[in-house]
């Protein structure tokens, strides 16, 4: 396989492994705030992917996996725009 | 490590927010000043552009290197969302700084976490009005302290990198406790210990997922600066 396309499958391989296997339970700093009893101060955020899922997908997999391509391709667009952006600025 | 909105207090993730969009600002205006130095001088270098922007000299070189700024941040959007249990009942994920500071320096490896950091706010892992706090723990903390301590100590990769993440994790978990002590949240004195402690196991994961990275990045990508 070429090396730059397993760069790319990589990540995307790696959001699979995250959506069946990642750890469901609180990370270092939502410890923290339960052990201390502030986690009730957190907002919540309206947001389209609460938690890199979709609400009305029920498949645990199946939204965390969207969730995480969705990511993937924002960051990969606002790169191609960055990178167009330098390219202007270059000339 | 991503402080939702409402752990501090508005004033001082408002501050930090204004903070976090200067640095990005400068870091672009970086950026851009050493393309344009570049761009049309074959040789020779004006004695403030870094080196490791020569690939810059065309606008396919632009190409290239942003081709690999891209699979960075990618990868480190991915295993960012990859919580691996540290203990009972805590889990923590790759913050990836050393990682990219490492590859491209502080400044662009600002702008990779902090891109990374920005997406992630949509997902609301880590608030809107918190991203300026976000930004400063993760993406400036987490490249430029990490990639000074990498220098300094570069004579020995492995001791470089070790200590790199070691610190970097735990400066940013200690900047997060300030943050969250002076917004009231918790008292800074009380919760040191333990903070420190959880972060520990944050700082060895980190450690051994970002040498698996260099060395996957590098046989895969090859010199980022070729």
């Amino acid at each position: 396989m070429n090396k730059k396309t397993a760069a790319v499958i990589l990540p995307i391989f790696v959001v699979i492994l995250a959506s069946l296997f990642a750890s469901k339970s609180p990370d270092t700093l939502e410890i923290m705030a339960i052990n201390y009893g502030f986690e009730g101060k957190a907002k919540e955020v309206i947001s389209l992917f609460r938690d890199y899922s979709f609400p009305f997908i029920d498949n645990q997999f199946v939204s965390t996996f969207l969730a995480g391509i969705i990511g993937l391709f924002f960051l990969f667009v606002l790169y191609r725009m960055m990178g167009k952006i330098i390219r202007c600025f270059g000339k | 490590m991503h402080i939702p909105d409402g752990f501090l207090n508005n004033n001082l993730a408002g501050g930090l927010l204004v903070g976090a969009l200067g640095m990005l600002g400068y870091c672009f205006s970086k950026v851009f000043k050493t393309v344009t130095a570049f761009v049309g001088i074959s040789a020779g270098n004006n004695g403030n552009t870094n080196t490791r922007f020569n690939s810059f000299g065309s606008s396919k070189g632009v190409n290239k290197y942003f081709q690999k700024l891209v699979i960075i941040a990618l990868w480190i959007f991915a295993f960012q969302m990859f919580n691996i249990p540290v203990q009972s009942a805590t889990s923590a994920h790759l913050i990836g700084g050393v990682f990219a500071a490492v590859l491209v320096g502080p400044f662009l490896g600002f702008i990779t976490i902090s891109s990374v950091l920005v997406i992630q706010s949509l997902f609301s892992d880590g608030g809107i009005i918190a991203l300026g706090a976000n930004i400063f723990n993760m993406a400036f903390i987490g490249s430029f302290a990490s990639y000074y301590i990498y220098k300094i100590l570069s004579r020995n990769y492995y001791i470089a990198i070790l200590l790199a993440c070691f610190f970097s994790v735990l400066i940013a978990s200690l900047s997060c406790l300030v943050e969250l002590g002076i917004s009231g949240t918790i008292s800074f004195t009380t919760a040191f210990k333990d903070m420190m402690k959880l972060h520990l196991a944050a700082a060895f994961l980190e450690t051994i997922i970002t040498l698996a990275l260099l060395k996957t990045f590098k046989k895969l990508i090859g010199d980022i600066n070729e």
